[in-house]
């Protein structure tokens, strides 16, 4: 079996980290008073902090190594040249495409697809501006003045976590001062079980409000079922044609125009993208058009810079300043040979409450596997199990695990460095003082334990803090829609540093496909269906629906 | 007496016209720059379109002017004088604050100033700040002026709100107004910042009239009533009259929505009360009744459709399309792919003004004569209800017309002769 634990490399760094173990991370502090500068690395307005976490320098030049013997440069090269990098489903994976600046060039095949994308983009701009102007009416010729998104995964983590991240955004030209000024009321719906749905349908005015439905296949159950239930009710409301209906209240977002031709949307209201974008990437895509809608083109196109000025620099940059690159590697480091198997996303900013969630699906749908290309299964760990909060919530909840636990948990902490105005209450003002306090005060208990204070070892031991517990930080000077775009493309290309090391596809989500089969089969078992074939739990549970006799003690 | 008139407003010319008819020696400064700088030479000629199009005031007023007791006046003639009337619009309020810096700086002169500007309740008392004489002092006349019949009503008030509580300057403007108070039954004597109140308030009663009745008859539309008897029996109620009783496609104008916005602002803001906000949301709503009407008959799909429009100004009578019911239309039309052709009697130049910029221009249609908008047009949209368009040749329409559909937001038509004559029509809740 063809390993990287088996390399040279790999068994270095296991030697390191058995010699690490014994040395606590405050005592890396107290040895070395440049660990700060020498671990922490800045990408115009980002800064990410490494020194929290539990190695040294030569640990990083070890974990380079590796990446080289993993050939990473070369992946990086096939990633952004549009190589099939996602071998089972015979794609490249080029969403670094979607953010190229206007004029710049990407061949695929031979054609030039920056041509469709900024084709894309201007028609993206034209849906938006029709819509902010209040020129797209619904069909009681009102204009539409409130828009829910229909997607799950990839077609609603990013455009919600988005949408919450920038509200705060300040008008900069027309097109985000005219967004503002229309102010459209933004919902996004995901759950199979229409509850969200549901809710939403009692307070909306049903001739105001226009779906876009999200979804790559265009055949996404969970979605469609909610679209389903969205038309059902409009034309409870509506006295137009059927055909009306769709065209006045219905957008399409899917790289199959074909399927959405077939559920009734005509081609002027359907945005693409493409094979090439994975779900989970499309957020750069037609898929963001929420966020144009909610902030604007202008503060969408900022996003999109701010993920190309990332692209650039993990293209570029040598792996030992590469910040993706160094992100990732610190992930190996604390996976694979400090053996930590958790991983918390802590933003101390509100408007990051997404965060956590999407880079669950980042990382999880993307590293959440044990098959290397080879088709093989790998011998050491891959993706840790991710979870987070904001912050200082968090901190009333299971940041006593974290201090006093027997799991060993990596954090990254994520904090904008500035935020409200001098127009801002002095109260708000102080609230963001606080909140910076608290950010650091937890990064440093949880990496330094109560070696901070100086009479730690007279407490008991339940007031002890044994620390050790290894913290990035991440910190924007301030949140805008540049760095946001420059912090989302760096988890992106982190996931995928961290594939290539492993040995395994980041870009397919096989382990999805089963349930969605069972499920149907399971749609006529609940209808009455012959349930023989079925294990005992789960004919029984279908049984005490259908209300025949079960043995329930 | 000698007065000097102060501003542009239609109230203005009236009262220079009226003053002067009763021997007053009147100077007018009708386009007064501020400051004691003189003012450019004005005649009748000037007149804004609203003065030019009121029944028998131009005729008056050059007759008043060649009696020699009326003359166009610079500033520093004009401030000369003891009695001044203000009538500057909304947004002049730097004006009358320099008028008054200008006349207050002798303390010892005599001076009664009429204000009838709308500059919001309590402006008045802030121009009287700028005066320390014991015998200056500002007081407030609301301008109460239908346009069409302003010289009757200035002549012949049936009341008059005086907002004024100094005896001694109240002599003075009850001499003033004494030659109109033939037919007066009450002279409403009350605080400055009362009377102030009072106008804003009628404003606002008149605009919730209006609305209710626009949605009263928007809810005719649904259940198939004809809100013209509903109208009608609802004014024979003593209690509610026949006044402001019209359903129609939204009003528009300079100060008639500007006076109910300050109203709303001022209501939200100490009462947090949303009546008249929602007043004005709702009549933007109504503004847009036509297409909407349009849109539904079209099964929402006006793309590549031919509109015509009759009536492009806020009322009859005007060139003035300052948030009229057709600028949100003729945009709403444009972005729906429609070619659209327009006729007004005095509007069309402001019209062509105002779409300069659109980026679909080249598909608005500027039409001399009402009947060109006719050709091969799949609606007729009327808006304003100017008295040529309420007979038009019904034969000739109907001939030029790809579908014979009328939407009426004004009710003029006669629905049930349209119908006869196989036109679709479409009324205000009928």
């Amino acid at each position: 079996m063809n390993t990287i634990s088996a390399g040279p490399h790999w068994q270095a760094l296991q030697a390191l980290a058995e010699n690490q173990r014994l040395q606590p991370i405050h005592q890396l502090f107290s040895e070395n008073p440049e660990r700060f500068s020498q671990l922490s690395f800045r990408l115009g307005a980002l800064l990410v902090d490494f020194s929290k976490q539990h190695y040294q320098q030569e640990t990083i030049e070890q974990l380079i190594a590796l990446a080289e013997e993993s050939e990473l440069p070369s992946w990086i090269d096939k990633l952004f040249a549009g190589v099939e990098v996602n071998h089972t489903e015979n794609r490249p994976a080029l969403h670094t495409a979607l953010r190229l600046p206007e004029g710049r060039e990407c061949f695929l095949d031979g054609q030039n697809i920056s041509i469709d994308v900024q084709e894309n983009l201007k028609r993206m701009e034209e849906l938006v501006n029709h819509i902010h102007t209040g020129q797209w009416r619904g069909f009681s010729g009102e204009a539409i003045n409130t828009v829910v998104n229909i997607g799950v995964g990839g077609s609603d983590l990013g455009p919600l976590m988005a949408c919450n991240a920038l509200a705060e955004t300040p008008a900069r030209d027309d097109s985000s001062q005219l967004a503002q000024q229309a102010a459209i009321d933004v919902h996004f719906v995901s759950s199979m079980d229409g509850s969200q749905l549901a809710d939403l349908l009692k307070v909306l005015n049903p001739a105001r409000t226009l779906f876009v439905i999200a979804s790559k296949s265009f055949t996404t159950i969970d979605t469609m079922a909610n679209a389903a239930t969205a038309k059902e009710w409009l034309c409870k409301h509506a006295n137009c044609s059927d055909t009306a209906l769709v065209a006045r209240h219905f957008i399409g977002v899917s790289s199959k125009p074909e399927k959405m031709l077939d559920w009734g949307i005509p081609k002027q209201n359907q945005l693409e993208f493409w094979e090439w974008t994975g779900g989970r990437y499309s957020m750069w895509s037609a898929i963001g058009l929420l966020i144009a809608l909610k902030l604007g083109m202008s503060t969408f196109k900022d996003m999109l810079a701010g993920a190309h000025n990332m692209d650039e620099h993990f293209r570029l940059t040598p792996l030992k300043e590469n910040i993706p690159v160094l992100l990732a590697l610190t992930g190996i480091w604390n996976i694979n040979f400090l053996n930590i198997g958790a991983h918390a996303i802590l933003p101390y900013d509100g408007r990051l409450k997404n965060l956590p969630a999407y880079l669950e699906q980042l990382e999880m749908e993307s590293n959440g596997k044990s098959v290397n290309r080879q088709g093989e299964t790998v011998d050491y760990n891959t993706c840790p199990i991710l979870w987070g909060e904001i912050g200082t919530n968090a901190q009333h909840a299971f940041y006593q695990l974290l201090h006093q636990g027997t799991e060993a948990v990596m954090c990254d902490f994520i904090v904008a460095a500035k935020r409200y105005g001098p127009d801002a209450s002095q109260e708000l003002r102080h609230q963001h003082q606080l909140n910076l306090a608290n950010c650091f005060a937890q990064s440093r208990i949880l990496a330094l334990g109560d070696s901070v204070l100086e009479d730690a070892h007279t407490a008991p031991a339940h007031k002890r803090y044994q620390g050790n517990q290894p913290c990035t930080t991440i910190m924007l000077n301030e949140l805008s829609p540049f760095t946001f775009g420059q912090l989302i493309a760096m988890y992106e290309h982190k996931v995928f540093v961290q594939s290539v090391i492993w040995g395994i596809n980041p870009f397919d989500q096989w382990g999805v496909e089963l349930g969605k089969q069972v499920a149907t089969n399971l749609l006529g078992q609940l209808d009455g269906e012959n349930l023989e074939t079925l294990d005992a739990s789960t004919a029984g549970l279908i049984k005490t629906i259908n209300g025949d006799k079960v043995g329930v003690m | 007496m000698k007065i000097a008139i102060w501003g542009n407003e239609l109230i203005a010319w009236t009262a220079a016209a009226c003053f002067a008819e009763m021997g007053n020696e009147v100077l007018f400064v009708p386009h007064y720059k501020g400051g004691s700088e003189n003012t450019r030479k004005s005649s009748s000629k000037d007149a804004p379109a609203n003065v030019k199009e009121e029944p028998g005031l131009i005729k008056q007023f050059e007759e008043q002017e060649n009696s020699g007791r009326l003359q166009f006046s610079n500033s520093s003639n004009a401030s000369e004088a003891i009695l001044h009337l203000l009538a500057f619009l909304p947004k002049q309020i730097d004006l009358a604050n320099s008028l008054c810096e200008l006349l207050a700086i002798d303390e010892s002169r005599q001076l009664v100033l009429i204000n009838t500007s709308n500059f919001g309740i309590g402006a008045s008392d802030k121009l009287q700040e700028k005066f320390k004489g014991q015998q200056q002092v500002m007081a407030y006349i609301p301008d109460q002026l239908p346009a069409g019949s302003a010289l009757k009503n200035f002549k012949q008030p049936d009341h008059l709100i005086i907002g004024c509580q100094h005896d001694w300057a109240l002599m003075h403007i009850r001499a003033l107004y004494r030659p109109f108070s033939q037919n007066l039954s009450n002279w409403l004597i009350m605080s400055a910042k009362e009377a102030e109140y009072t106008k804003f308030a009628i404003t606002g009663m008149l605009a919730l009239r209006l609305a209710y009745i626009n949605d009263l008859a928007n809810l005719a539309d649904e259940l198939d009533v004809d809100i013209d008897i509903i109208r009608e029996a609802m004014g024979s109620d003593e209690r509610i009259g026949q006044h402001y009783l019209n359903p129609g496609c939204g009003f528009g104008g300079e100060h008639f929505p500007q006076y109910i916005e300050g109203l709303a602002g001022t209501l939200s803001e100490a009462r947090n009360s949303s009546l008249l906000s929602t007043v004005l949301e709702q009549n933007e709503k109504q503004k847009e009744l036509p297409f909407r009407k349009l849109w539904r008959h079209y099964d929402c799909d006006l793309q590549g459709k031919t509109i015509s429009i009759w009536g492009l100004a806020f009322k009859p009578g005007t060139a003035s399309i300052s948030n009229a019911p057709s600028l949100k239309i003729i945009d709403a039309l444009l972005n729906q792919g429609c070619t659209v052709q327009v006729h007004d009697p005095m509007a069309l130049e402001n019209i062509q003004q105002h779409f300069e910029q659109h980026i679909y221009r080249n598909q608005l249609q500027l039409c001399q004569h009402e009947m060109q908008t006719l050709e091969n047009s799949d609606g007729l949209l009327l808006l304003t209800e100017w008295p040529q368009y309420s007979s038009p040749d019904y034969q000739a329409m109907s001939e030029l017309m790809n579908t014979q559909l009328i939407i009426d937001g004004r009710n003029l038509f006669d629905k049930e002769f349209l119908q006869e004559l196989g036109f679709t029509y479409q009324g205000v809740g009928r």
